[in-house]
């Protein structure tokens, strides 16, 4: 008996040295790693949308974080949108908008929150819980980012995960106002190596760009051997120019399918088909209330 | 209860007599998984190498607080604890290495050879010799992974560190994960006839 106490006592006591190591790590090193995440993230974004050193980012660009929850009500179910209210570069409030599943507005809530507590999933949830009142739940969804120079809109970019031939995918993918692809990056996916993993090659991912809203709604893949010169081009082994020409004339052909990697191809091509279709669905519902309400958002 | 042996010999035994990949045959998993280049083993190995080190120190400091019949769980512990703070520094300070071998780092928790030194000497020996044990284990398992990587990448990509030394690519095959049994197999083989020869000219002296 008096050996199970022992036992007991010491593996607690490590466990509780373990914990408190443990704890103290993150605590010093999860600040750097949201940094860097947030870093890498912004890098791709600015990738996407084609700045680089020799490109600045002009100063008259907006970043508009636009996020989505689900809002549970008892039985019924709404829409919540959280937008910032305020205008261009200033420090305002957000305003959480919610519409029926029918695309009817219901209501307006205001919300105060900073710049940065907005990014972060848990204050964020919980500052509209309390606006909300404990009879509604809220459960985040997904976020949205418009991009806007002069104030109109230049670029959306939506975060996406779709199921790939191991596990999920996660893609973020930039949209031009009439919803033609800008460019696409893979952020996260475990495909296997030399087969499926070559899905964030660019002679892959590159083929997505400049398709417009007609070709993405139908797209598929086909199987058929990639034309040398399109890979030359999307691969960036000829200059800008022609390069651009080349993928003007394929703007209208389905993805080429990566060899020994049919599923993996297929994913992301109905990945990409139903976030464009859905995005742009769910984006004039959202634009025709905040429009009809006369709620002023900075995009 | 203390070892004979120097902490040199005890460093050079965990590098040469002992080497964790090709003598022990242990952690062949990783060893074959991720040493697909040079720098991939270099990380990992230089994971494994803190996680060993620091894991062997701890045990030896807690060796007469730790109850004998529950020494595995403390140990796994342990270790995890480490992989733990070794896989959050990662991740914060050197995003590039964690993303290209995020996942290997988790698994080193299950690393026979952390828990195999754990159990063979740093619960019996004082904390120094511990250390030193440590060191060279996790110093052959580098050298393991690094020569293994080097091979691999020569023959795969054509390349010594990224940089392009070949020109062209000799067999696609090293880089996949079959090849790496081949490689370990034939280092094996290559460890064992060195160490032949030389016991047999050793032999011959006398």
């Amino acid at each position: 008996m008096k050996m199970i106490f022992t036992i007991i006592f010491r593996l607690t006591v490590s466990c509780l040295i373990a914990g408190t190591i443990m704890g103290m790590t993150f605590i010093v090193t999860n600040k750097a790693k949201k940094a860097n995440e947030f870093a890498r993230e912004e890098k791709v974004v600015y990738a996407l949308l084609g700045y680089s050193k020799d490109r600045p980012i002009p100063e008259s660009m907006g970043m508009h974080e636009v996020f989505r929850y689900l809002v549970l009500e008892g039985e019924s179910q709404s829409i919540g949108y959280l937008v910032p209210t305020g205008g261009h570069g200033e420090e305002g409030g957000f305003g959480f908008i919610r519409i029926s599943l029918d695309g009817t507005f219901i209501d307006q809530t205001d919300i105060v929150l900073s710049e940065d507590k907005v990014r972060e999933q848990g204050e964020r949830d919980l500052a509209i819980q309390t606006a909300l009142g404990p009879a509604r739940q809220v459960r985040f969804v997904d976020q949205t980012i418009v991009v806007t120079d002069h104030g109109s809109r230049t670029a959306y970019l939506l975060h996406g995960k779709f199921p790939g031939f191991k596990t999920n995918i996660g893609i973020m993918l930039a949209l031009d106002p009439g919803y033609s692809i800008i460019g696409l990056e893979v952020m996260e996916h475990e495909e296997d190596p030399g087969l499926g993993a070559e899905i964030e090659q660019d002679y892959f991912k590159n083929q997505f760009k400049l398709k417009d809203f007609d070709t993405i709604k139908a797209i598929e893949v086909i199987k058929k051997p990639l034309p040398d010169e399109y890979f030359e081009a999307l691969e960036g082994r000829i200059d800008e120019a022609a390069a651009l020409d080349i993928m003007e004339q394929y703007k209208d052909q389905d993805i080429y399918a990566l060899t020994g990697a049919t599923i993996s191809s297929d994913a992301v091509s109905s990945g990409v088909k139903g976030m464009t279709k859905k995005f742009a669905y769910r984006l004039d519902i959202l634009d025709k209330v905040l429009e009809e309400q006369q709620i002023a958002v900075p995009f | 209860m203390a070892t004979d042996k120097s902490n040199f010999q005890l460093v050079t035994n965990g590098i040469l007599q002992e080497n964790p990949i090709f003598k022990l045959a242990l952690s062949m998993c990783p060893a074959v998984g991720i040493s697909t280049t040079v720098m991939n083993g270099l990380m990992l190995g230089t994971a494994v190498l803190f996680v060993q080190v620091f894991s062997s120190v701890t045990i030896s400091l807690l060796k007469n607080f730790i109850h004998p019949r529950i020494r595995i769980p403390t140990y796994t512990l342990t270790i995890a604890t480490w992989v733990t703070v070794i896989d959050l520094s990662l991740a914060a300070y050197f995003p590039a290495a964690y993303a290209q071998m995020g996942i290997f780092v988790k698994i080193i928790v299950a690393f026979a050879i952390i828990t195999m030194r754990l159990e063979m000497f740093a619960c019996k020996e004082p904390v120094s010799s511990s250390f030193w044990d440590g060191l060279g284990m996790g110093l052959g398992f580098m050298v393991g992974m690094v020569v293994i990587g080097l091979v691999r990448e020569l023959l795969g990509s054509g390349a010594i560190l990224g940089h392009d030394v070949l020109g062209f690519k000799p067999l696609l095959f090293f880089i996949l994960p079959s090849a790496g049994f081949f490689v370990v197999g034939l280092m094996m083989g290559f460890f064992n006839w060195i160490e032949k020869y030389y016991a047999a000219r050793k032999r011959g002296n006398r």
